[in-house]
């Protein structure tokens, strides 16, 4: 190197040592860096990078100035997605290091001097310098955080908008008015209240035009409290000038005004100013609930199997119309589980009340995905029993559970939970023990851990009690974090296991794909994220059976970055997500396309995220890696 | 080389040039010219820099030279040259010339700085090389007449357009400066319809005569 070139390359190296990461970055790594980068200069609005030029060629990093990196595409999503970087700041990571074009515009907010790393140094470097894989690799993290958040943004304000908020207000009104005059005695205004049975009383002139309301909660303080005289018009005791809205506004309207001026009714007038209708609160908050609510309320007052088919149609149903407006996985796996326990919960109930178990101590188990509260709509059943019974009585309690699980699994079955093709069923004699018998069970799997019982454990390990008594199932978890924390041998195959499926993420191009050019996102997507989660939780003692309650639980354990765990869980969500969008509606449960998504047909925002979710489930793999020296 | 100073015996003595100096030299002469006329990112320009002893060209002498390739529009700190006179001016300049080749030099005040180095390399190596160049002390007010507040110094421009060094009152440091003055410069003549060296050239004879006192 001349003296010219090192004096050049030192002053680099002085910028670049002001900022993170190459502050920490490795010193050999930071004179690779430094004395490789070219200093470029661009007017303010210039175009530095964007889609249309193809492969980045240089990793830039301002050096002087501002850039706005914009998301080009969908225009929805443009307002969403842009961010102003300053000096030390660089991009495109993403797109360089897969070797795609961007996705982001990155223009010159302002005269701007980046030093410019050609594509392939990048690529050396982010291989010589671990500190600067790692900060490629969280950015991208944040990104998805990010993305996630503009995508969930945009979606859940398009859905609540168009389904709910942006309804006129002549959509929700539901009776004609009910108004009286100002003359009309207090006693007559409220009788009407009363007979009619509504919350408020609007006061009206000859013409129709409100002047004045009446609503319950005044009637203490201005009526009953001073002891109004009831014969006195209504006039006296109204507050006048009532809130009033046109027809044409909208619910977002009227629950703007109503939490702006405290007001739980406001009056609808058309545009002559004529009383047209009420809009309660109340009318505002079901709309929201629409659906959920009513499904819950026909699961839980069903009395046959008949009705209880319904609702399972139902939450299908609605599961389907969630997704296409656009709600995270986050919540309606949630949601779909919460009403698949009350149906299920619902359904033993039925079957109980048709077997004489009285006083049979007893708790109904969900496995697998139903354990981890990760249903998608397209899981069949996997149930067991503990129970107890005294010593001389347990054959005979234990075959009238086994007919009560038979009812129960078929009822489920009828009700859109297919039969397990493994028997991994209630009524299934070797499902069905007692308590020490699952120890003496979990236990053989866990001292001899074969091929079979890393499986087992797989599945009866995420179990989760949904009917009965807690305090058996709370003290099978404890015994068994208990013992499988013990043994690291175990745990070590079940890493072992865990790491045997790679997530798909390609070398030159963006995924890899199975033979018919789809990705299996349950087989090599979400089940990365959950075996992983599974041995972090018995390794951690964490009693959470979620997959996302278990990273963050044993996460904080390890001391996970916050923003490293949320990363994580949101990759997480996302494949589950997609693996929702992927079952139809119009397909049985475990249709052969279930799960399974052409990456071809993702728009590029989801593609990007799919790819960066892989690359958190490699994330999590590479932990684990290390751990257990894998 | 001039031929005129061959007419005018005794006003330069015949410089002592080894033959390797000489066959440098001659190889430097025959390099095909550098066409004007293309883009500035298609142009290799050498931004130099020189310094003096003073600032007096009758008497003081020049102490080192800088000089950096702009090549895509991009400083390259591979691309960089700093060398002393001492001990061995004439292989200072020859490598300097071999630097520049035949590509456009921008200079800052070439009224200082290319004379000085004009007149070491005519009595160091008795060459007069013919050197396109650039001189952004006068195109400077003319592309960024907003921002120029009467600048003219080298350091006023660095404050104008917020341009920094790692050494200043250095060939090398101030070069740096110059250079990415230059990117500057690239950027906004292109804006502005002057996208050839050629372009500059002349922009920037323009600017001169307008300002020569009459």
């Amino acid at each position: 190197m001349t003296t010219a070139t090192e004096s050049l390359v030192g002053a680099s190296t002085d910028f670049l040592k002001r900022f993170s990461p190459f502050d920490q970055m490795e010193t050999e790594a930071l004179d690779y860096l430094s004395e490789r980068v070219l200093l470029g200069y661009f007017s303010k609005g210039a175009t530095i990078l964007s889609a249309e030029m193809g492969q980045p060629r240089y990793f830039y990093i301002i050096q002087r100035g501002k850039v706005q990196a914009s998301q080009s595409g969908d225009v929805a999503l443009t307002e969403y997605a842009s961010m102003t970087l300053g000096p030390g700041e660089c991009f495109p990571i993403g797109a360089i290091s897969a070797g795609r074009p961007s996705t982001n515009t990155y223009m010159a907010l302002e005269d701007s001097f980046c030093f410019q790393l050609p594509a392939d140094d990048f690529i050396t470097l982010m291989r010589i310098s671990p500190v600067f894989q790692v900060f490629c690799t969280q950015y991208i993290a944040s990104l998805l955080s990010q993305s996630r958040q503009q995508l969930q943004n945009t979606f859940s304000q398009r859905a609540a908008e168009q389904q709910t908020m942006t309804t006129p207000l002549s959509e929700l009104i539901k009776r004609d008015p009910i108004s009286v005059t100002p003359e009309t005695s207090t006693r007559n205004a409220l009788e009407k209240m009363d007979e009619l049975h509504i919350g408020c009383m609007v006061v009206a002139d000859a013409d129709a035009r409100p002047v004045g309301i009446l609503t319950q909660g005044d009637l203490l303080s201005r009526i009953v409290l001073p002891a109004f005289d009831l014969n006195r018009p209504i006039s006296d005791v109204m507050t006048p000038s009532p809130q009033v809205l046109p027809m044409t506004a909208t619910a977002y309207d009227a629950a703007l005004e109503m939490a702006t001026h405290a007001r739980r009714h406001l009056l609808v007038v058309d545009s002559d100013d004529k009383l047209r209708g009420v809009v309660s609160e109340r009318d505002l908050f079901s709309l929201q609930r629409i659906g959920l609510r009513q499904i819950r309320a026909s699961i839980e007052s069903a009395d046959d199997i008949e009705s209880l088919r319904h609702a399972s149609r139902d939450i299908r149903q609605l599961a389907l119309n969630l997704i296409a407006q656009g709600i995270g996985a986050e919540q309606l796996t949630r949601f779909i589980s919460a009403l698949n326990d009350a149906l299920t919960r619902r359904i033993i109930t039925l079957e109980l009340g048709r077997h004489e178990l009285f006083g049979v101590q007893f708790c109904w188990l969900a496995f697998g995905s139903e354990g981890r509260h990760e249903q998608t709509l397209s899981t069949d059943q996997d149930n067991g029993i503990i129970f107890s019974a005294p010593e001389g009585e347990r054959e005979a309690t234990k075959q009238k559970l086994l007919a009560f699980a038979k009812d129960a699994n078929d009822a489920l079955a009828a009700c859109g939970f297919p039969l397990c093709k493994g028997n991994i069923m209630a009524s299934n004699p070797e499902l069905c023990l007692t308590l020490e018998e699952w120890k003496r069970r979990f236990g053989a799997w866990i001292r001899e851990p074969d091929p079979q019982a890393l499986l087992n454990a797989s599945i009866f390990f995420d179990f989760r009690v949904l009917f009965g008594s807690e305090k058996i199932g709370d003290q099978l978890r404890r015994w068994l974090l208990e013992t499988a924390r013990g043994n690291s041998t175990f745990l070590r195959m079940m890493a072992h296991n865990a790491l045997a499926v790679a997530p798909p993420l390609g070398r030159f191009r963006d995924f890899v794909v199975e033979d018919d050019g789809m990705i299996d996102l349950k087989k090599s997507g979400a089940r990365l994220f959950v075996d992983v989660a599974r041995i972090l939780s018995l390794r951690s003692g964490v009693e959470a059976s979620s997959t996302v309650g278990r990273l963050r639980q044993s996460g904080q354990r390890a001391n996970m970055a916050e923003e490293e765990l949320n990363a994580i869980t949101d990759g997480f969500h996302f494949i589950q997500l997609l693996r929702l969008r992927s079952q139809h509606l119009d397909t049985e449960h475990d249709a052969p396309g279930d799960n399974k998504v052409d990456p071809d047909t993702l728009n590029e925002l989801d593609r990007r995220i799919l790819k960066e979710a892989f690359r958190q489930a490699r994330k999590l793999q590479l932990r684990l890696k290390l751990d257990y020296q894998l | 080389m001039t031929w005129l100073s061959r007419l005018i015996p005794g006003a330069h003595p015949p410089a002592q040039l080894t033959p390797e100096v000489r066959a440098r030299l001659d190889a430097w002469r025959k390099l095909p010219a550098t066409a004007l006329d293309r883009q500035h990112v298609e142009t290799r320009y050498v931004v130099v820099n020189t310094e003096a002893s003073g600032l007096d060209l009758s008497k003081d002498r020049l102490l080192s030279v800088a000089a950096m390739a702009i090549e895509n529009g991009l400083i390259n700190p591979k691309l960089a040259l700093y060398q002393s006179l001492e001990p061995d001016p004439a292989d200072a300049l020859t490598g300097l010339l071999e630097f520049i080749g035949s590509s456009p030099i921008v200079v800052f005040n070439a009224a200082f700085n290319k004379r000085v180095l004009l007149n070491a390399m005519e009595r160091v190596l008795d060459v007069e090389p013919e050197l396109h160049s650039v001189d952004l002390y006068w195109l400077l007010p003319g592309l960024f007449a907003e921002r120029s507040q009467g600048a003219s110094k080298l350091t006023e421009w660095m404050n104008a357009l917020r341009i920094e060094t790692f050494q200043r009152h250095h060939a090398l440091g101030d070069g740096y400066a110059i250079a990415q003055l230059f990117l500057a410069t690239q950027a906004r003549a292109r804006i502005l319809g002057h996208a050839t060296a050629q372009a500059l050239i002349e922009l920037e004879h323009a600017r001169e005569r307008l300002n020569r006192p009459l």
